[in-house]
């Protein structure tokens, strides 16, 4: 699947801060955990073990997705610092 | 540390000297107050094609701007699988743009299909071809108003931005701008980030006109209250693959010669998701790709890349891929929602364009935004010089934008279309109707030594069990209120 490739496939300047943030105690009270399926670049997964949507921001091709769809204010979201995140290139 | 030294230019020594002289270091400001010594006359955020084309705009009209991007070039951060369509906003910006803009393919051919289970439907659409017509360019049609343009945007808007350079504009390239600097409440500037990039301590530029160009998400406007926020239902999701290919490939398997160009556009391939799958030609790539109602999506909880696959894989799209290679992914919100969702477009030292300003839209049988983005911005020069030349940045002198943008075919497009585009807000036509016209083109062509009837009989029996008679009547109806009369 595309997204199993995403870093073969997509340059990125990944900054060591992440440049949004989930905040795990609004995350808890979600129904519908859209950002798990939606995120074109599965940033959002859920952790059964830990019973948590786990985030990672690396992949994040800053569509602005999971913002619209997390109705609870769970993210903190900003787009990464100028010159750092995905950059689109012609292969 | 003085701005210029930390940020890079994209554009040289120039736009660097102009930074040097425009803002000082830390959160010292440049001159405010109109076209002092120094200062900006206005800050354009975002180095697309409407913030380039508001930059240029402005520039030529001799204002000093200051054109930010976030990316480390125009178009880094653009997804686009598309086509831009001729419109001739760009040209009274750069003569000769449309034999100058490094675009890929002219699109003549436009093709329809609406996917069923077992089949799917096509319309064609092919202009005359102008390839042998030099003065249009190569492969363009011989009516230029026909034809539309795929293009790379990491090129496009690079190259783009390189006319705003070249006619005095300042780009500041890998700036995010963090928000607005309001007082006495009217924007006066922008906030970048400060001292080396990190968290707090932002830098201020200030400028007496600020026009937010920049994008899907429209940050800026949302901050100075122009909207709420976008609404899940007033956008979608794009995503693109790129695939290699060769151009001999392309043009054998579309049935192109030269630099003409196809689109393919396709309902009913996305499992019931409001949204459609695409494919336009570049000279030697196909992006192919779906764009999704993100309510809709949200609620079918299908994720994007897996529909992407069994999209890739389907019948019609396959053949065409054969041999290609997959070389890129990117994803991108579209605004979809029209006049529904047009923010108030100005505020006292604030004007928004393109996306930002929800100027995009498809009424199903045309896609369009870069047009859109470039005519909103191009006017927002107009509005902005006139202000500038009278010194007054009021809401009601820049309120005479939105005036504009209702006079150009963007407002008037939207407006015409709104319930074209509220149409494409129904399930229905993302799943039952591709069903139904498969089922009736399957019965049109099956042969199988029993007696056919007449077509209508046929529709009949597609529409059966899928659609309900009522509904159906009750769509006509919509149908031809939102694109016939």
């Amino acid at each position: 699947m595309v997204v199993d490739e995403i870093f073969e496939l997509v340059s990125y300047r990944i900054h060591p801060e992440p440049h949004i943030r989930l905040n795990q105690d609004v995350c808890q009270g979600c129904t519908h955990r859209a950002c798990t399926f939606a995120c074109p670049a599965r940033c959002y997964t859920w952790s059964e073990e830990r019973a948590r949507v786990e985030f990672a921001y690396e992949a994040c091709l800053e569509c602005g997705t999971c913002l619209l769809l997390c109705d609870r204010g769970a993210l903190d979201w900003h787009y990464p610092q100028g010159g750092y995140g995905v950059r689109f290139r012609v292969a | 540390m003085p701005l210029a030294t930390q940020k890079p230019l994209a554009n040289g020594g120039r736009a660097g000297d102009a930074v040097d002289r425009g803002a000082t270091p830390h959160g010292g400001a440049s001159v405010g107050g109109g076209s002092s010594a120094g200062g900006f006359d206005a800050i354009v955020v975002g180095a697309g094609p409407a913030g380039t084309s508001a930059a240029l705009g402005l520039a030529q009209k001799g204002a000093k701007v200051l054109l930010l991007e976030r990316g480390e070039y125009p178009g880094a951060k653009n997804m686009f699988g598309g086509m831009m369509a001729y419109c001739p906003a760009p040209e009274q910006l750069v003569p000769g743009f449309w034999e100058r803009a490094p675009w890929e393919r002219a699109v003549t051919k436009r093709v329809l299909s609406i996917a069923g289970r077992e089949s799917s439907t096509s319309l064609v659409f092919q202009a005359r071809s102008g390839s042998e017509r030099s003065s249009v360019g190569a492969g363009s049609s011989s009516d230029r108003s026909l034809t539309g343009f795929t293009l790379f945007r990491p090129i496009f808007d690079r190259w783009y931005a390189e006319q705003a350079v070249a006619a005095g504009v300042t780009l500041l390239t890998s700036c995010r701008a963090e928000g607005l600097l309001m007082r006495d409440g009217a924007v006066r500037g922008v906030r970048i980030a400060g001292g080396g990039g990190t968290a707090g301590g932002d830098d201020v530029v200030e400028a007496p006109l600020v026009i937010a160009c920049d994008g899907a998400l429209s940050l800026l406007a949302q901050e100075a209250g122009l909207h709420g926020g976008f609404k899940p239902d007033q956008v979608a999701l794009g995503v693109r693959a790129l695939y290699l290919l060769t151009e001999e490939d392309i043009n054998e398997r579309f049935g192109l010669a030269g630099r003409e160009g196809a689109t393919n556009e396709f309902l009913g391939c996305t499992e019931g998701i409001r949204g459609g799958g695409f494919v336009y030609t570049q000279t030697e790539t196909l992006s192919i790709g779906l764009v999704m109602h993100l309510d809709s999506l949200k609620q079918k909880a299908i994720p994007p890349y897996e529909l992407m696959e069994r999209f890739v894989a389907s019948t019609p799209v396959a053949p065409l891929l054969r041999g290609a290679r997959l070389v890129e992914y990117s994803a991108h919100l579209l605004p979809e929602a029209g006049v529904r969702m047009t923010p108030r477009l100005s505020a006292a030292g604030l004007l928004v364009a393109g996306d930002a300003a929800g100027f995009c839209y498809t009424n199903g049988l045309t896609q369009e935004g870069m047009n859109m983005a470039m005519t909103s911005g191009l006017l927002a020069a107009k509005v902005g010089a006139e202000a500038l030349a009278q010194g007054d940045f009021t809401a009601p002198r820049l309120a005479g934008y939105a005036k504009e943008m209702k006079r150009s075919f963007v407002l008037r497009d939207l407006r015409t279309f709104r319930r074209a585009i509220d149409f494409l807000h129904h399930d229905r036509l993302f799943e039952d109707y591709p069903r139904v016209v498969s089922a009736l083109m399957e019965d049109v062509y099956r042969s199988d030594g029993r007696p056919r009837t007449k077509i209508a009989r046929m529709g009949l029996r597609a529409v059966r069990g899928v659609v309900p008679i009522r509904q159906l009547i009750a769509d006509a109806i919509r149908v031809g209120r939102a694109y016939l009369w």
